[in-house]
């Protein structure tokens, strides 16, 4: 069990990729506004928790790296997107934390600027690369619908993934630390 | 320079962005060029949408609810419909098995195997979608195990919504024909002309994400409402398979070629349930 225990938190990361998937597709028609849509942001939102909920395990930041190589993968058949995204945002959500006030509405703060910096940054990778050609435009009116959807996200996931990185952190057994 | 090589932290950054960009290059470029993924990518991907299939089990019994309620209210309006329509299908039917059966003995006559309009279907459900709004990529239940091929046209709603673009052993990617993806190929198609003559082109998206069909002759002869289908020439796809309707004319933004709009046929929206088009003569 205590193996279970230390692994917890990458089964549920697993977990947020698969729901990622499917929400998206459900939701898609739901969150598209005209000729501009937000995207489904659960996977980075549950890391950029699991960063500013657990600030010293650093074995988070290559559970982070892991998972955004298989989301990558899966979702677009290229490594870089969510690769680069996960650790970094994990990483810089740890140090941001030290000082943070340990307060829903600091958070969510950080999560919504940590969302629109992703949104921006696989715009860039994917007019870059040439999967997808979207305007300055497209991506500044993506970028205010995904900040409501960023919100709702962040409401239903706060809660799980604040108990899950407390009690659970990755490879990391409390029990042990328990008389 | 020398500077630069004793700061760490400095080298460390610029090793690491360069990995990044060399990561990203290779796998952009093995994804474009090769037509079966890696045996780790194919693994790792069916293992994802195994996941992806028992989430959707709930998600899709919840969401076939909410539909169901909502196609019962519009039952009576469908039901006026569907009489008005009734009336034309058994004629169209019994024509429909008249041409068959003189087609098969026509190409029985002149010892035709396959011709460009052959095709298998294969049936497969929608089990997840790329999270971005952008990249119109769609994961699929069925892989290579099922007979499917990257490049294979895919089928929703009585009209084409897009090609396989990566097919695993139990799962494959489909890339929404609405994509902007520059290396996406594209539907090569044609449309009859009220003269009798056939147009062909390709199908390429415009600024505002509606399909186009371009690089055509003559352009300007197609009437709106005029139907676009594949034509068979691309390679990949087989004849016949529709693709819209024509629904605007305009030359475009040099006044140099005719841009022609389309609805698409497909419900590319909401595709639940999909159709993979296994072409049969040989490529």
């Amino acid at each position: 069990m205590s193996i279970f225990r230390k692994w917890v938190l990458a089964i549920g990361l697993f977990v947020a990729i698969v729901v990622d998937g499917v929400c998206s597709f459900y939701l898609h028609q739901f969150m598209d506004y005209g000729s501009f849509g937000a995207a489904s942001l659960i996977l980075p939102i549950s890391v950029m928790l699991i960063g500013l909920f657990d600030d010293t395990n650093e074995n988070e930041i290559w559970l982070a790296l892991g998972t955004g190589i298989v989301a990558d993968i899966y979702f677009y058949g290229f490594i870089g997107v969510y690769a680069v995204f996960l650790p970094l945002s994990c990483w810089i959500c740890q140090k941001i934390a030290r000082f943070l006030p340990e307060i829903f509405w600091a958070r969510l703060i950080v999560v919504l600027l940590g969302t629109t910096i992703f949104v921006a940054y696989s715009w860039l990778i994917f007019n870059m690369i040439g999967i997808a050609t979207t305007s300055i435009h497209g991506l500044l009116m993506s970028l205010l619908v995904n900040q409501g959807w960023t919100a709702g996200f962040f409401v239903c996931l706060y809660w799980i993934w604040g108990n899950l990185a407390q009690d659970y952190p990755f490879l990391i057994d409390l029990n042990a630390y328990r008389v | 320079m020398k500077k630069f090589l004793q700061n760490k932290k400095l080298l460390s950054t610029f090793i690491v962005i360069i990995v990044i960009f060399a990561v990203l290059g290779g796998s952009v470029s093995l994804r474009n060029k090769r037509n079966a993924p890696l045996l780790v990518q194919s693994l790792g991907n069916d293992i994802v949408a195994l996941g992806s299939r028992i989430i959707d089990v709930p998600v899709g019994f919840i969401s076939g609810g909410l539909n169901n309620a909502h196609e019962i209210l519009n039952a009576q309006d469908e039901n006026n419909h569907l009489k008005r329509q009734i009336t034309n299908l058994g004629q169209t039917k019994v024509r429909n098995a008249s041409l068959e059966k003189e087609n098969r003995q026509l190409k029985a006559a002149l010892n035709l195997k396959d011709t460009l309009s052959g095709y298998i279907l294969i049936n497969a459900s929608v089990i997840s979608r790329a999270p971005d709004t952008w990249s119109d990529l769609l994961t699929i239940n069925k892989g290579s195990s099922s007979g499917i091929k990257k490049n294979m046209a895919v089928m929703c709603g009585g009209g084409v919504i897009g090609r396989i673009v990566e097919a695993n052993a139990a799962s494959s990617k489909v890339e929404l024909i609405t994509t902007t993806d520059e290396s996406a190929n594209r539907f090569s198609v044609q449309a009859d002309v009220a003269n009798g003559k056939t147009v062909h082109g390709i199908i390429t998206v415009t600024a505002n994400n509606q399909l186009a069909f371009t690089q055509v002759v003559d352009g300007r002869k197609l009437k709106a409402g005029t139907r676009v289908y594949t034509s068979g020439m691309g390679g990949n796809s087989p004849k016949g398979l529709l693709i819209g309707t024509v629904t605007q004319t305009t030359r475009d933004s040099f006044g140099l070629s005719d841009q022609i709009r389309i609805k698409p046929a497909g419900d590319i929206s909401d595709p639940s349930v999909v159709t993979v088009i296994e072409r049969q003569v040989a490529n």
